[in-house]
Parts: C-alpha cells; structure tokens; sequence
C-alpha cells in the first residue's frame, strides 16, 4: 500500500448542512411508516382548514354572482329610508312605499321604466300538504314583474299569472312542493290564499336563488296579501335610459323624491344583500369551521409531538454515534427538524389538495341534496393555498421542536451504553407543579362560575390552567389510572390482559402523550355536550316555566321561519267549543331610545290566561292604544316605573308616546315590551303571528283538543300543534342541529387522535420486536398477542377518554355557569349522551389497535428473537 | 509533539459519590505514541474502557489532564470538542458502528460530510479496496454480514485520516476469522500508512497485533509490554489472576 493520507481539510461553507439533509432523507426513506401517523394527522388537519378557506370564498363569490343576478337590470331603486333593526334579527324592517310616488319616478331624467315591487312573506304549501321551507332561507312572495329586465326571475314554462289567484313559482319551489302547472294550492301569506300555478320560473339558470322560495302574483294579489294597504309596495324598481349611468339615475331620482324616501342604485342594493348573507351566515360559517380546524390542529400537534418524542428517543444511539463522529449539536438539531419539515411539507400539500377535492366535492354534492350552487367555478386564492400549507409545516416544526432540542443534546458516550431507554420516572416536582396549577385552575374556573361575582374571563383563564395542568399531570395520573382501569382487565383476561396492563404502564411519559391527543378531542366533545344540554334544558325549563296553556301552534324557531301564522286563526280557533282561550301572539319592531326593539302584539288582556305572567305590577287590562307593558329587568335599565312615559318610533316615521301601565317578570314567550293590536295597527308592515297559545275548557283532554284544533286550521296551510313538552322540545331544536354539526366536525379530530394511539403502538411494538419473538416462543398464540397488542390501545383510550370527559364535564359546568349572567340557567349532565361519547372513545382505542396488532402478531418468531 | 498521538497525565475518573463511589481511573499517566498499535487490557473493572473514552474526548476526567497531539481536552466546550472528534480522531466500537439508514459508501464518508468537506477520493477508494467492500458500496448495513459491518467501520475511522484512532473491543462480537480480518487492518494502517491506533480488548490473540501492550488494573497502570504474543500476554494475565493486582 502506497497511499498517503491526505493532510488536514478546512471545513466547507454548506456541505456540514447537505449532510444533515441527506442523513434526513435517508431515515425518511427507510422509516417511512414511521411517518404514517403524522402524515395522516397533518393531513386531516391541513385538508379541514384548506377545504374550509376554498368552501368560504366559494360561497362568498356564489352569493356575489346570485345577488348580483338579482339587481341585474335594475339600475336604481326608490324605497322609504325608514328602517328598524332589532337584536337578533339584523335583516330589519323597512316601511312600504306609497305607489302613488310612481308618476313622480317615471317622470325623473333617465328613467326609461319603472315598476312597483311588493315583496313579502308567502309560503306554499305543497300537495301534499306540508309548507315548502321555512327552516333556514326567507320564503318569499311578491308581483311578477312582466319587464323583464327588472326581474330577476325568467319565466322557463306557463305563463306570467293575469288574472288574481294565478301564481307562478320558481322551478325549485315546485319540485320540492310536488307541484305543476295547472295544480291549486294554498299560499300562507300568511292568510291563506288559494293560488292556481300558471308558469315556473328560473333565477340566473338555475331552480332558484339557492333554496330561497318565490312566488309571483299579480300586482293587485300582491298588493292586497303582502302590503298593509292596497297602495303600497316596498320599492320601485327602475331601468335606466341607454347612456345614463346608475349613480346618475340614482341623483337624478333623489333630487326629485319626497322626504323619507330614498334612491339606490342597483350596485348598493347588491352589496346590501351580499354583506347581509355574507357579513352574518358566511362569516359565522367559516369562523365556526376556522375553529374545528383549530382543534383539529391543536390535537394533531400532541400525535406528532408523541411520534417524534419516540422516534428520537429510538435513534438515541444513532444520534450519539453521529456526535461520537463529529456531528454538532446543530448538525443533529437540524436533521430532526427537517425530517418534520419535509414531513409538514408533504403531508400539508397533500392536505391543501384534499381540501381543494373536498371543496369540489361539497359544491358537486349541494345541488345534489336539493341545494342549488349558483354558477361559479371553485374560488382557490393565494391565501386558501398558502396558509394551510405554512400551518401544516409550522404544526410539524413546533411539535417537533423538543424532541429535536432533545435529540441534540444526546451525550456522544451515549453510543457506546448497552441500552439507552427514555426515563420513565415521574420527577416530584412534575406532580407538585401539576398539583398547584390543578389547584390554581379549579380555584379560578369555579371563582368565575360562582355566584359571587360571575366571569367567563375568570373561568377562560382557569380553564386554561387547568388543560395546563392535565398536560402537566398527565404521567402520574396515567400510571394510577392505567392501573385502576386494567386491574379488572388482568382479572379478566388472565395474562393477556396483565400484560398489556404493564405495557401500558412502562412508559407513562408516553401512555400519557399518547392519551393527550384523545383527551383533547374528548373533552371538547364533553364539554359542547354539557353545554348544548344545559342549554336546552334551560329553553325547555323557561318555555314550560312561561307557558300555562295546553298546546301550542307555533313556526319554526330556526331561521327566517316561513311566514308566520295568519292572524285569522286565533279568533277562528277561539271559536271552537273545546276552547277557553286562544291567543295569537305578533311580531312588531319599533325603535325604543335609539335601538330597535321587538315587540308583542297581542291582546294583553287575556295574555295572563295562557302565559304564566308573574310579578305584574299594574294592569294589563286596559293597555288600549296608547299603552304599553314592560319586562321588570328592561324597565329597570331603561329606568321607568309604572306611569313612566315612553317615546316608541315605528319605521313609517311615526313616533308615539305610549305609558308604562304595567310591569311584569322577565318571561321568555311574553318578551320585553307588550302592545295590543289597536296600538299597532297603524304602523303595521305585513301582519302574521308567530305563536298561538291555546287553553282547553275543563274536561276537554289534549288528545281531543289537539285533533280539533289540527282539523280547524289544516286550510292555514297545516301549522303544527304541539303539545306544551313538544313546543318546548321544538324551540331547542336549533341547538340539537348544531350540536349534530358540532360532532361530525370533531369526528375528524377523534380520528387524528386516534392515528395517533396506532402511530404510537407500531412504535412501540417495533421497539418490542424481541420481546415479542420472546413470549411467541414460549408459547403466546397469535390471538393472544393481538388481544394483548388491543387490550393495551384500549386502556390507553380509556384513559385518555376518562381524561377527557372529567376535564369536558367540569369545563362545560363552569362555562354554564359563568355565560349564565340571569342566574335562570340550568345545568344538565346528559348522562346518556356521554356514555355514548365514552364508547366512542374506547372503540377508537379498539380500532387503533387492529392494524398495529395485526402487523406485531405477523412477526417471524425466530427473527424477532434475533433482532437486537 | 514529543513523538505522543494522544496521552493522560495524572487521569484520575470518579463514578457516583459518597457509599456509591467509584475509583474508575486512578492517577493514570500515559503516553500512545504515534505510528505505533497500543493495545490496553486489564480484568473487566479495571478501568481500560474508561481511560480509552477519556483520551479520545468522549468522557471527562474529574481530574488529571488529556491531550490529543498538543491540545489538552480539559478546557474545550462541546463544540470544540465535536470539531476535534470530526478533525482528529476516528473510532471503531464494538457494536452498532453503523448508521442503518445510509448506504456503506455514505457512512465511510459520513465524518467528512459532517464537517462539510469533499472526502479526499483518492484516498476513499484506496481505503475501500484495502477493506474488500467495494462491490458493497451500495448496499446497507443491514445487508452485511458482522465482519463487513466492522471493515466498513475502520474504513471509516480512517477516512478522515486522524491523528489517532481508538477502537474499543472492535472484536468483540465477531467470529475468530472476522475478528482476524480487522484486526490486521488495524495493523496494516499502522505499519504501511503510518497511522496510530489505541485498542482495549480483553483478547490476548487480540492483543498480539499491537506493537504493545498495557495492562491496567484497579484503574492504574501496571505493566506494559513490547512486541507481545498472545501467550506472553495471556501468561501476564494469568499473573493478574494468582497475584491479584500488584501495586
């Protein structure tokens, strides 16, 4: 051998990291399913945020094009400027217009055509007898418009209607109704009108205006159904001459208007009703989803933490033997972060592509389930690209940061010990830590909720402490209750069950980490049950509480509600002989102080015989047009007493004074401001009643009364009677659809927990590989193990679960009690609901253990003995 | 440098303390000299594993100096320390000296990828012929019998071509013609390139390579030994066993 050694080198400037980044993907490349797990997490989690950013702007671009469609042709509108909006109901109330204003517009500068517009509330019913929506989006009526620039609608069969009692219904309406050209049905205006159709039409191509019903009558049917007066309508609609611009029309009309009416061109009009939908619906909509991706996310950083913790700790000896050859802390630092990155990095652009499928997916399948999409392609911005793709890689980077730090401080002599196992002791000062910030969290979450002084900031803050603390005290409490739950499991299942107790408990650190990512998804869970529960039982206990009648004929709590019930119907129902009392009860707004309030119409004199009115102080007898009842709690704030005077202003402008003639205590039917019918007769828009509460004479039972009043208002367009139990029931019904929503949101963040106990179980049992060959050649079966590799997954859920509904159950009870400012909440465990949600979690722990079980029970003995 | 890859003056290593306390290095001084195979023995205990670790900068002495050519090793930080295990010092344990996820060829150049220098090729490929592995280039570890695991090892502690290289046990877990195979590597890079080596075994067959012997025991040095043969080294041993350790 005639080789010299080559002299001493000089480090170069990039080549130290080029071999941290090959020694990265080398380990990618032959540990990839390591990486299975966090994949799959990152993935979910990156795809939910993603397919929520392209759904969200989607839609938004949707409803630009739809309300875009409908202002398509009108250049300007001519309304009254009066409008009230109330709390809870920011479409608001705007005053109808004097049609005789009409000759006035035509004649304006560049005004080529000009058409009243009524529009109201009208519902069909369908043939077979059943209202057509009312459960979400408005159901229209109004004229049809015959120019057909100024109509959004296109005629596509029939004809427009001519004569009264013809209608025409959008395409989509009709399907759903069961409804054709020629049929006769009845329209809930909400008097029942009876209405033959005579044409369908189209809105922008498409059945409708997303599930928006509409129907068309002619002038004077609209007139005299929708509008308080036969010359009314809520707008003119106006068409410009060729030339003249909209904000010039729009001047050119403003400049020859009357007082308290006002000109729009049809852009605003547009971007009125766009900020409406988009401004409440879409914006709720997408925070809501933004947050379940959030806690999609947030879970997903405890799996990824946990896999990362194991695989650094697996390669111990690796990394000390790379710093034995001269690898800096940095060099080994840096490899473990870029393994993550590359992993965030693939998996987060497989998951921005998901989320952009699942968009795709979601707008195929609406108009499939009988929601029509406008037109518009899939809306992918920069930012639905770029910000799932950055979260991902940041979720991987931060979740592996300290196993990383961990990995690099690995001491090079570690290489040359016989084993090199992660410490499974858990320090002192970890469990008194735990403890004090336990202690602290409990103290502060129930300070807020108590009755002292109530805070939800108080009880966020030491929510949060506690979580902190869960995470904290997570090994501890997990080798104590690995312990109390297996204790029967190893009495049952012999040694299987004994042995997959102990693998539990070897490692709490991890055991814990693992069940973290469970607990969160199950707690959240938990709590959202709690709370929904409490919160129905409150409606429910606050319904029964203010209703002393027997049965109720009620629209539907949720959304815009249909049409109401026509205001015919009480006085007709009163009628009957199994009757004592029936009483409609109206929407009116008016603006108290400044504010849109809603008020109660109703005839406050016989009010007390089917609401339980309690604390009235005053009369409610004798109200008449110039009186006015109050909730005690309002009339504290506002400050008045009996015989205080009060300024109400309608939306035609008028303002009134009316007198405090009684107060009364706060209940949830009667609402804060009680006025008789004679009171709001003249400033009334479109009239309906929203309840109709029902006494029955002695002797008369429900059943018998329920059948009569059903018979008597089938021609109202069949509203359903409901029992006291069953209204109550009906009026929570919005809570129980969110919380169905609420759960198929967090299935997703249950399913990365659960990659997560599979990704930590293949870990494991790879590390295991020996032992496992070991208890093979003794004589443990495959079934045996596979049982023993289950059992030990399940006792991991069942931690992490019991974890999570202690912390979801005690979390929900605070927040109950801290948003409860009225000190009228209740608070309801529901104990069914939460077992179900405590089987759920234990069948995730038994599905995570399937494939992890299948593949450890595959092993070659011999070789698996052999493995070192 | 005097002529010395590496020595320890007065090394003196201490494990735990109180009842717990153990002597493991004892005032140890000792020089390996350059271009020379230094093997060092002694019964298990006896501190040879130690005393090998502290020289090469992978563990600290509780008192006593270490140096490496002309550098001691007491005052440097860890990233001192790191660029002179990369720059100036190979290794050869006796197990798990591979990394499983990169091929032989990666981890042969492996310290120098580290530091970020181009492997000096022709030396690299002389070293894989001299090891025999140069159709395995390709391969993983996982894929080579123990003894090709261990000449890939050595090719490796050579390539940056060190100052010193210490091997600990390299023979450890292989079979005696495996075992053989390294240990005249070993030899031939001292003899014909002029490298220096530092082996603890506990075989005297394994010991008959070096160019000497020292013997430790109880964490001192004893007795060291020129040119020795595998019975003159087993008949010390043996002295070791009847006598007990000589003080």
């Amino acid at each position: 051998m005639t080789v010299t050694a080559p002299g001493p080198s000089t480090p170069g400037s990039s080549g130290g990291t080029r071999a941290a980044l090959r020694l990265t993907l080398a380990s990618l490349r032959t540990h990839r399913r390591r990486f299975a797990g966090t994949f799959g997490a990152v993935l979910i989690g990156v795809s939910f945020l993603a397919g929520t950013l392209v759904m969200g702007d989607t839609l938004r671009a949707s409803f630009d094009t739809m309300f875009g469609n409908a202002a398509a042709g009108t250049d300007a509108v001519v309304r009254s400027d009066s409008m009230i909006t109330t709390p809870g109901n920011t479409q608001g109330t705007r005053q109808p217009l004097d049609t005789g204003i009409l000759k006035t517009v035509e004649k304006a500068p560049g005004v080529a055509a000009a058409v009243p517009s009524v529009e109201g509330m009208g519902q069909i019913v369908g043939s077979e007898g059943e209202p057509v929506g009312g459960q979400g989006p408005p159901t229209l009526a109004g004229n049809w418009i015959t120019d057909p620039g100024l109509n959004p609608y296109t005629l596509a069969e029939g004809r427009a209607p001519h004569r009264s009692g013809e209608a025409v219904l959008n395409r989509g309406t009709a399907k759903r109704g069961g409804l054709r050209i020629g049929d006769t049905t009845t329209l809930r205006t909400p008097d029942p009108v009876r209405v033959k159709i005579v044409g369908l039409a189209t809105f922008g191509g498409q059945d409708g205006m997303a599930q928006v019903t509409y129907t068309g009558l002619t002038l004077a049917d609209a007139q005299k159904y929708l509008m308080p007066a036969p010359d009314r309508a809520a707008g003119i609609q106006v068409r410009a001459r060729p030339g003249t611009g909209q904000e010039e029309l729009a001047a050119g009309l403003d400049s020859v208007l009357p007082r308290g009416v006002e000109a729009v061109t049809g852009r605003e009009v547009a971007e009125e009703d766009q900020e409406m939908i988009s401004g409440q619906f879409l914006t709720l909509f997408t925070t809501l989803l933004l947050v379940f991706s959030g806690i999609a996310l947030l879970v997903a950083v405890f799996s990824i933490h946990n896999t990362f913790a194991i695989v650094v700790a697996q390669r111990t000896r690796e990394n000390a033997l790379l710093r034995v050859l001269g690898a800096s802390r940095r060099q080994v630092l840096t490899a473990t972060l870029t393994e993550a990155g590359v992993v965030g990095l693939i998996a987060s652009a497989a998951g921005t592509a998901g989320g952009i499928g699942i968009a795709a997916g979601l707008r195929a399948l609406f108009p499939a389930i009988g929601f029509p999409f406008p037109d518009g392609s899939l809306v992918i911005t920069a930012l639905s690209l770029g910000l799932p793709l950055c979260v991902g890689v940041l979720v991987c980077l931060s979740s592996a940061l300290v196993p990383a730090v961990r990995a690099s401080r690995t001491a090079p002599l570690t290489a040359l010990r016989e084993t090199a196992a992660e410490s499974t002791g858990v320090a002192r000062s970890r469990v008194l830590l735990g403890a004090a910030l336990a202690a602290a969290g409990c103290a502060a979450t129930v300070a807020g909720a108590g009755d002292g002084g109530r805070s939800i900031y108080l009880t966020g803050a030491g929510a949060v402490t506690v979580l902190a603390a869960f995470l904290v005290l997570g090994p501890s409490a997990a080798s104590t209750a690995v312990r109390a739950l297996g204790a029967p499991l190893a009495r049952a299942r012999g040694v299987t069950g004994a042995l997959a107790q102990r693998n539990a408990l070897r490692s709490p650190k991890r055991t814990a980490a693992t069940a973290t990512a469970l607990m969160t998804g199950v707690a959240v869970v938990s709590l959202f049950t709690v709370f929904a529960s409490s919160l129905k039982a409150t409606m429910d206990e606050s319904v029964s509480r203010s209703f002393a009648g027997d049965v109720a004929l009620s629209t539907p709590a949720f959304g815009a509600g249909g049409s109401g019930l026509s205001p015919e119907l009480a006085p007709r129902l009163q009628r009957l002989p199994e009757v004592e009392t029936a009483l409609g009860l109206g929407r009116g707004v008016a603006s108290v102080e400044g504010a849109g309030r809603a008020l109660t119409v109703t005839d406050p004199a016989r009010l007390g015989n089917v609401l339980e009115l309690t604390g009235v102080r005053g009369s409610l007898d004798d109200l008449g047009e110039n009186g006015l009842a109050v909730a005690a709690d309002e009339a504290a704030k506002q400050g008045w007493h009996p015989g205080s005077t009060v300024r109400l202003r309608f939306t035609d402008g008028e303002a009134q004074r009316f007198t405090v003639e009684a107060l009364y205590d706060r209940n949830e039917l009667a609402g804060d401001y009680i006025l008789d019918r004679s009171a709001w007769a003249p400033h009334r828009t479109q009239d309906s009643d929203t309840l109709i509460a029902v006494s029955f004479k002695d002797g008369v039972s429900t059943g018998e009364g329920k059948e009569a009043l059903t018979e008597s208002a089938r021609p109202y367009g069949n509203p359903a009677v409901q029992t006291r139990e069953e209204y109550a029931q009906s009026s929570a019904g919005g809570i129980e659809m969110m919380l169905t929503l609420v759960y198929a949101l967090l299935a997703l963040a249950v399913l990365i927990a659960l990659l997560g106990i599979a990704n930590t179980l293949t870990l494991a049992l790879h590390e295991r590989t020996r032992e496992l060959g070991l208890l093979r050649s003794v004589g443990q079966t495959r079934a045996q193990l596979r049982a023993m590799v289950r059992w030990e997954s399940v006792l991991v859920a069942a931690f992490g679960t019991a974890g999570g509904m202690v912390l979801g159950g005690f979390l929900g009870w605070a927040l109950v009690r801290a948003s409860d400012s009225a000190g009228t909440g209740v608070f309801d465990l529901p104990v069914l609901r939460l077992g179900t949600v405590a089987l759920v979690g234990l069948a995730a722990g038994l599905v995570a253990g399937v494939r992890p079980a299948r593949r450890a029970a595959r092993l070659n003995v011999l070789r698996a003995v052999a493995t070192e | 440098m005097s002529g010395l890859a590496a020595r320890v003056v007065d090394a003196v290593k201490i494990h735990g303390s109180g009842d717990t306390e153990v002597r493991a290095l004892d005032g140890v001084s000792l020089g390996f000299t350059a271009g020379r195979f230094t093997a060092i023995m002694g019964p298990s205990g006896s501190g040879k594993s130690t005393l090998m670790h502290c020289a090469a900068g992978l563990d600290t002495l509780t008192s006593g100096q270490a140096h490496i050519g002309g550098t001691e090793l007491g005052p440097l930080s860890d990233r001192q320390l790191t660029l002179l295990r990369r720059e100036r010092v190979g290794f050869v344990f006796q197990s798990f000296n591979l990394l499983p996820t990169l091929t032989v060829a990666e981890n042969i150049t492996l310290p120098r990828d580290l530091a970020g220098v181009r492997a000096d090729s022709e030396w690299t490929d002389a070293l894989i012929d001299v090891v025999g592995l140069r159709d395995r280039l390709h391969h993983r570890p996982g894929e080579l019998s123990g003894g090709q695991q261990q000449r890939v090892a050595v090719a490796r502690a050579f390539a940056g071509a060190p100052e010193v290289v210490f091997a600990d046990e390299p023979t450890g877990n292989l079979d005696s013609r495996s075992g053989e195979e390294v240990l005249r590597l070993l030899g031939d890079a001292v003899r014909q390139m002029r490298r220096t080596v530092v082996m603890v075994t506990h075989d005297p067959l394994a010991a008959a390579h070096a160019d000497e012997v020292v013997f430790l025991a109880d964490g001192r040095l004893v007795d060291r030994m020129d040119s020795p043969s595998a019975e003159s080294v087993l008949d010390r041993l043996k002295a070791f066993d009847t006598a007990g350790a000589p003080t």
